[in-house]
């Protein structure tokens, strides 16, 4: 049985506001890591400050999942590593603390593969995201602090763990913080744009204004018409007087001064400042730079991870991801399509609201519910029949060699599902429902996501 | 009838008489003489003078090159200032120019304003050009953009230029040798008609321009006596500008500023230079109509400046007694006494005389103004035109100058007669209504 209240401690020299009963205060980290674990941790410290004490604490078993809110000023350390700003009021801290305490329960024991760990830490706590921090010192220019401090002794290239974990569903991309372009050699970002002579690549370049002279149209570099301060032809000998009138400038060339090549534009180059060497922009890698968050399949992974509860929920239902059921579709379009009897038939089914009930049941509540929606869900599904979730709401199922009168029956099961939903505590999930029969509710061009999008459309 | 006129017919009988023609020769050619000659000899004998100087200099290479500052007042000009920003860039002078385009009403003139702020000032091709934009949001008047613009500028040396006329690439270097003289607080730069052949009125303008501007400039400057430091192109010392107080509200702001420049110029022993080789080349009203309402300003404020708002600065004491009796006799004299005389006489002689009388002493006048003319241009052509070619083809209209001169005389008077029954400087269009009503009144 949890606490009913968490244990706080404040780590800084100034004395909170905050009023709270268990609050212990600590002036040293050390100090703080001699007693007993505490549940909640308040910063009370100016920002640069937090940061290094936060990076140090996620090091730490101890605090690595604990909520740790900073009292002052943020600095995008603290964003990266902390659980946000303090809240002002007590009982907020510890609803927050409440959320986390009942996921945290359900971690047995501490997550042994550096995968879990980040997992576990984004699913402890809600809009939790890996950051990525702006670090000059950095040769990529950005860096993810969370998962330094989280992968322990291993060493991950973060870039592309992150990048496999999006292509494995655990993740998802965030917002795009920047673009880099990396040496293809060394990978460093730390590059030089110079021009240089387009014949030989020397760095040596000079601009070379030209003149030209109206009266006898003679084109020529600027230093040769420039006798004694006045502008002279030295063709026709002219005085040039005005710009527009008697002269304009037709070109803007360079000149190499090793190789004396003349060229309209100059080549770019990026040089390496850690390697050394010069590349062309286009060799360049170019990388994005995103935030992270922990997506759908990652928190249904957490939850049947660390809890023992695996294998059951919608996953017994065998759901299919979001493009392999699009392609399994598009394909039976194409069969409908060609030879059309036997027809296929597509249910879609929207749950409002069922991800803010989810968040109100809370964890144990909330389990037991999507279990029993399951059950049902998986007596109307038949063994041929193939399912997917794109969102948390919307659930789809692709019934084959179904024609309008057997989607009848199925739907008519299906109603039983509805009834799960008298309950009080469950009362604001309503559920929605389409159904389709192709070929003949298809429209021309249609493919599996342009369907899924149109019905979806007519679910909201 | 009361005896003055009884007196006038008596006059008018004896010039309708037979020996009238005489008379009224002698009554006219006396003036003539008295003042338009001498005139016309001292500029022509200034111009010899500065010829024969500039063939035997010797070339001089100074290292004085002091950072110039350019104000340049915009209101609606447009693109055109980007002509003027880069004819300033590509100035071959070796020293610093600080570009400062003032947009008065920026507001209004939105279009003139981003022409200023697109103009991209190369730091490669011009490394010794800086662009210093001012955008005055509500209008105040050119006085206004100048004194802005001064309180900016950077330079020892400070150009008053309009936005719509561009220079020619020497003009820098050319004013900037003057103020290595101590002695020298301001230069006038000459100014050409760029739009020459757009109409008949541009193209005499054009040649008045060379004959009345150029030409009596260079001959007056030989002997310190310019008139005026045109308003559109003047340089000036910034410490002494500063000094008399930056420009001066009401309209005609340059002659303004020349007249109270001059008036230091007893204490101080000072000049002002005029520079033929700095040309600036600016727009010219293309209509009669734009031309007529233009002088109608430029006469009606020479009367308000001579006469209501500095006629305690003509002093000898002050100005000395060159620039005295040079504003007594060209600024008073011809430009504010003789149109009223050649204007009455005109009208005298086409009412009283008879047909052929009144033929023969027009002819008359008309060829000695001819000759005038004629040696004037000859004078421009040989000895000082910086573009012949171009300036030959408005020989063609030599002969209709006098005429042209004649016909301005009149207009003088009634430009004169407007400021002076009028007050026509109230009605400047040169700034707001709400600024002139509050300054000091002559």
């Amino acid at each position: 049985m949890p606490t009913p209240h968490p244990r706080i401690a404040i780590l800084g020299n100034r004395v909170s506001e905050l009023n709270l009963v268990q609050l212990e205060h600590f002036t040293d980290l050390g100090d703080l890591l001699a007693v007993a674990v505490f549940d909640v941790l308040l910063l009370d410290m100016p920002g640069a400050y937090a940061g290094r004490v936060l990076s140090k604490l996620r090091t730490l078993p101890s605090y690595r999942y604990r909520l740790i809110y900073c009292c002052r000023d943020q600095d995008s350390w603290c964003e990266a590593l902390g659980d946000g700003v303090c809240p002002v009021e007590a009982s907020e801290i510890k609803a927050r603390w409440e959320v986390w305490q009942e996921r945290f329960s359900l971690l047995r024991q501490a997550p042994e593969r550096f995968e879990s760990r980040v997992l576990a830490w984004l699913w402890l706590r809600d809009h939790a995201q890996v950051c990525a921090l702006r670090d000059p010192e950095v040769p990529q220019h950005y860096r993810y602090p969370l998962l330094e401090a989280l992968a322990d002794s291993e060493q991950i290239n973060s870039f592309a763990w992150l990048a496999l974990m999006v292509q494995q569903d655990w993740l998802e991309e965030g917002v795009l913080v920047d673009r880099v372009r990396l040496c293809p050699d060394c990978g460093s970002g730390r590059l030089n744009f110079i021009d240089v002579c387009t014949e030989c690549q020397a760095l040596d370049i000079a601009r070379q204004p030209s003149l030209h002279c109206f009266t006898c149209g003679h084109v020529g570099a600027q230093e040769s018409f420039l006798k004694d301060g006045v502008l002279l032809c030295p063709n026709c000998l002219n005085r040039l007087r005005h710009i527009g009138s008697d002269y304009d400038r037709p070109m803007e060339n360079y000149r190499c001064r090793s190789c004396h090549a003349f060229f309209v534009d100059a080549e770019v180059q990026a040089r390496c400042l850690d390697c050394g060497l010069s590349h062309t922009p286009d060799q360049l890698r170019a990388r994005e730079v995103r935030d992270f968050r922990l997506a759908e399949a990652g928190r249904f992974r957490c939850r049947q991870e660390f809890s023992d509860h695996s294998g059951r929920h919608f996953g017994r239902l065998s759901l299919l991801g979001g493009k392999d059921f699009y392609d399994l579709l598009s394909w039976q379009i194409l069969l409908a399509r060609r030879y059309s009897p036997p027809a296929f038939s597509l249910i879609g089914l929207r749950f409002v609201n069922l991800p803010g009930t989810l968040s109100l049941l809370g964890e144990h509540r909330g389990h037991a519910f999507i279990d029993s929606l399951a059950d049902r869900l998986k007596e109307s599904v038949r063994e041929t029949d193939r399912c997917s979730r794109s969102t948390e709401e919307f659930f789809w199922i692709m019934l084959p060699h179904t024609d309008a009168k057997g989607l009848e029956c199925v739907k008519q099961r299906l109603s039983r599902v509805a009834e799960l939903f008298s309950a009080p505590e469950v009362s604001d999930i309503s559920l929605r429902v389409i159904t389709l029969t192709a070929p003949q509710d298809l429209l021309d061009q249609e493919n599996g996501e342009l369907l899924l999008a149109r019905l979806a459309s007519e679910l909201e | 009838m009361g005896p003055l006129l009884e007196q006038l017919y008596y006059a008018l009988g004896e010039l309708a008489g037979p020996d009238g023609l005489s008379r009224l020769f002698f009554m006219l050619f006396p003036l003539f003489l008295i003042f338009e000659l001498p005139m016309t000899i001292m500029v022509l004998l200034g111009v010899l003078r500065w010829f024969a100087r500039r063939r035997t200099s010797v070339p001089m290479i100074s290292t004085y090159r002091p950072r110039v500052s350019c104000i340049i007042t915009c209101y609606s000009e447009g693109m055109d200032v980007q002509t003027t920003l880069l004819s300033l860039c590509e100035q071959t002078y070796p020293g610093h120019i600080e570009m400062i385009p003032v947009v008065d009403g920026a507001t209004m003139n939105q279009a003139t304003l981003n022409a200023v702020r697109r103009f991209h000032v190369d730091p490669q091709l011009y490394p010794k050009r800086h662009l210093r934009p001012i955008a005055k949001w509500q209008r105040g008047g050119r006085v206004s953009s100048l004194n802005a613009g001064l309180s900016l500028a950077s330079g020892e040396i400070v150009m008053a230029l309009d936005g719509d006329t561009s220079f020619d690439n020497n003009m820098v270097s050319a004013i900037v040798r003057h103020f290595e003289d101590p002695s020298v607080p301001a230069v006038a730069g000459s100014l050409r008609v760029r739009n020459v052949w757009a109409s008949w009125v541009t193209a005499m303008q054009a040649l008045e321009y060379l004959l009345s501007i150029h030409l009596s400039k260079i001959g007056l400057g030989e002997w310190n006596l310019v008139n005026n430091v045109s308003g559109a192109f003047g340089a000036f010392r910034r410490s002494f500008l500063i000094n008399i107080g930056g420009w001066n509200t009401h309209t005609a702001e340059d002659l303004d500023l020349t007249l109270r420049i001059k008036s230091y110029f007893k204490r101080h022993n000072l000049r002002i230079p005029f520079e033929p080789e700095a040309i600036g080349h600016t727009d010219a009203p293309v209509t009669l109509r734009q031309f007529l309402m233009q002088r109608l300003r430029w006469d009606g404020d020479l009367f308000f400046l001579y006469v209501r708002k500095h006629n305690h600065n003509i002093d000898p004491r002050l100005l000395g007694w060159p620039s005295f009796v040079m504003i007594l006799v060209s600024g008073f004299f011809f430009q504010l006494v003789l149109p009223f005389i050649i204007f009455s006489y005109t009208l005298l002689a086409l009412f009283v005389l008879p047909g052929r009388t009144l033929l023969f002493l027009f002819v008359l006048i008309y060829l000695l103004y001819l000759l005038i003319t004629v040696l004037m241009f000859g004078t421009m052509m040989l000895l000082v035109s910086d573009r012949p070619r171009q300036d030959m083809t408005l020989g063609m209209l030599v002969p209709v100058f006098p005429l042209f001169m004649l016909f301005m005389r009149c207009w003088s008077a009634v430009a004169m007669l407007n400021e002076m029954f009028r007050r026509g400087h109230e009605e400047s269009s040169m700034a707001p209504w709400w600024v002139l009503k509050r300054a000091t009144r002559f």
